[in-house]
């Protein structure tokens, strides 16, 4: 009973001596506060005024610029060409009537040509219009879902790239002869 | 107006009940064709007219234009050289060596233009009259026909075949393709819609299930390749040709139905 006693006393004993070797550290989920750096006044706003001075220098290139467009040269003839246009106009005799005579019937005939041309054009896309009209109400006879397949656009089609018809073929595996490049681009602030 | 509105639309209306009426009576088949074209390569050569006018724009542009720094130079040494040949002015021996005088630029330039050789309008499959290649005829738009079985004969018509279940015409069209004409064509398919129409028959015979064909052409335009002929199959003969020799070569009433939309 006594050894009992006595146990049961170091026990309570032991217990504060173990609180008093294990730490636990608390957690921290915040940092201590860093102290603010007080400015001057005059320095911000000298800052800001700085900040301002920029921005509105900018603004004034920029509108300055504006006004400012930047040169075709291709649109400006040289000086020396208007300067000597005398010296580079052809000296031809002047055309006969029979000359000008053909000449405007030729033109005559050239505007029914092409009027033609025009009407068979128009009748050309008519036809197709028509051909495309009633394939599209054979269809819908057939089956309301797919003339509705077949009417949605297809905007697969663009971009398209369409090489148009040239006056020679392109020669098979040309090889193009290297030239001399003259790079001339200008800067124009 | 509005009367005429719908009057039009009650018209419409009708007629679309009639016409549902109709085709429960008999079921067609429905087969979606390809009309591949060719573009041309070349332009077209100028008529007589043609060549007439550009001849007198050409004129009347020569006529209208100044002279070139190059003409101007040619025309200082034709001036130099009559001074020289009178004995007027002094010949510097080293001077002329070096220099060359406009006219001798401009016969280099015309030697130099000799030399190089323009690509022939007219190819070497155009003189062997090969129909299997779309290299030929470059003037003219060239349209794919192929040899197909169509009930017990083989006839000469633009690539078709027959509407699956759940494909929509364009996609149809664009399988047709591929089993016809093989993987290597590349095409570009001009929308979704049909361009043209074409119906036939089948003999009485063979009207079991459904009483004709109803063939829905789509347009679409060669970009490279060529057909890809399967050697398993007996029909495998294909021709690219243009629009005459077409005519020429399809049954009447197909060939009828195709003009419709061929340009």
């Amino acid at each position: 009973m006594s050894l009992l006693n006595a146990l049961s006393r170091l026990s309570l004993q032991s217990s504060p001596v173990a609180t008093r070797f294990l730490h636990i550290s608390p957690v921290l989920c915040a940092e201590p506060l860093k102290k603010k750096k007080k400015l001057d006044p005059q320095v911000v706003k000298q800052r800001e005024d700085r900040r301002k001075k920029k921005i509105e220098k900018q603004i004034r290139r920029l509108e300055k610029n504006a006004r400012q467009l930047k040169p075709v040269e291709e649109l400006e003839v040289p000086l020396d060409l208007i300067d000597n246009k005398a010296k580079r106009e052809r000296k031809l005799t002047p055309l006969g009537t029979a000359e000008l005579e053909q000449r405007a019937l030729l033109k005559k005939e050239w505007a029914r040509y092409k009027h033609d041309e025009k009407v068979a054009d128009f009748q050309i896309i008519d036809r197709l219009v028509q051909s495309q009209n009633k394939a599209l109400e054979e269809l819908r006879r057939e089956s309301e879902e797919l003339y509705q397949a077949a009417i949605e656009v297809d905007m697969k089609l663009l971009p398209v790239s369409v090489k148009g018809p040239v006056a020679t073929p392109p020669i098979k595996n040309y090889v193009s002869p290297d030239g001399d490049y003259v790079h001339q681009a200008m800067k124009w602030e | 107006m509005l009367r005429r509105l719908t009057q039009i639309s009650v018209q419409q209306l009708v007629r679309k009940k009639s016409t549902a009426a109709c085709s429960s009576k008999d079921k067609w088949d429905l087969f979606a064709g390809v009309l591949v074209e060719r573009l041309p390569v070349v332009s077209k050569t100028l008529n007589p007219l043609e060549q007439q006018f550009q001849a007198m724009l050409s004129h009347v542009e020569y006529e209208k234009s100044l002279k070139s720094d190059f003409e101007l130079k040619n025309e200082r040494d034709l001036v130099q050289t009559e001074l020289i040949k009178q004995g007027k002015m002094q010949v510097d021996l080293d001077d002329t060596v070096a220099k060359q005088t406009a006219q001798d630029l401009k016969d280099a330039y015309t030697e130099e233009l000799k030399k190089f050789q323009l690509a022939p309008r007219t190819t070497a499959d155009d003189a062997n009259n090969k129909a299997t290649s779309t290299d030929r005829c470059l003037e003219d738009i060239l349209y794919l026909v192929v040899k197909q079985k169509l009930g017990s004969q083989q006839h000469l018509v633009l690539p078709q075949g027959q509407r699956e279940q759940g494909e929509s015409m364009r996609q149809t069209a664009e399988r047709v393709l591929r089993e016809q004409c093989g993987n290597e064509i590349q095409v570009v398919f001009y929308g979704n819609a049909p361009v043209g129409f074409h119906k036939y028959k089948y003999p009485i015979k063979e009207r079991t299930q459904s009483v004709g064909a109803k063939v829905f052409f789509y347009r679409a335009s060669l970009r490279s390749g060529n057909v890809v002929v399967k050697r398993s199959e007996t029909s495998g003969t294909y021709e690219w040709l243009p629009k005459e020799a077409l005519n020429q070569k399809l049954n009447t009433a197909y060939a009828e139905s195709i003009n419709k939309f061929l340009i």
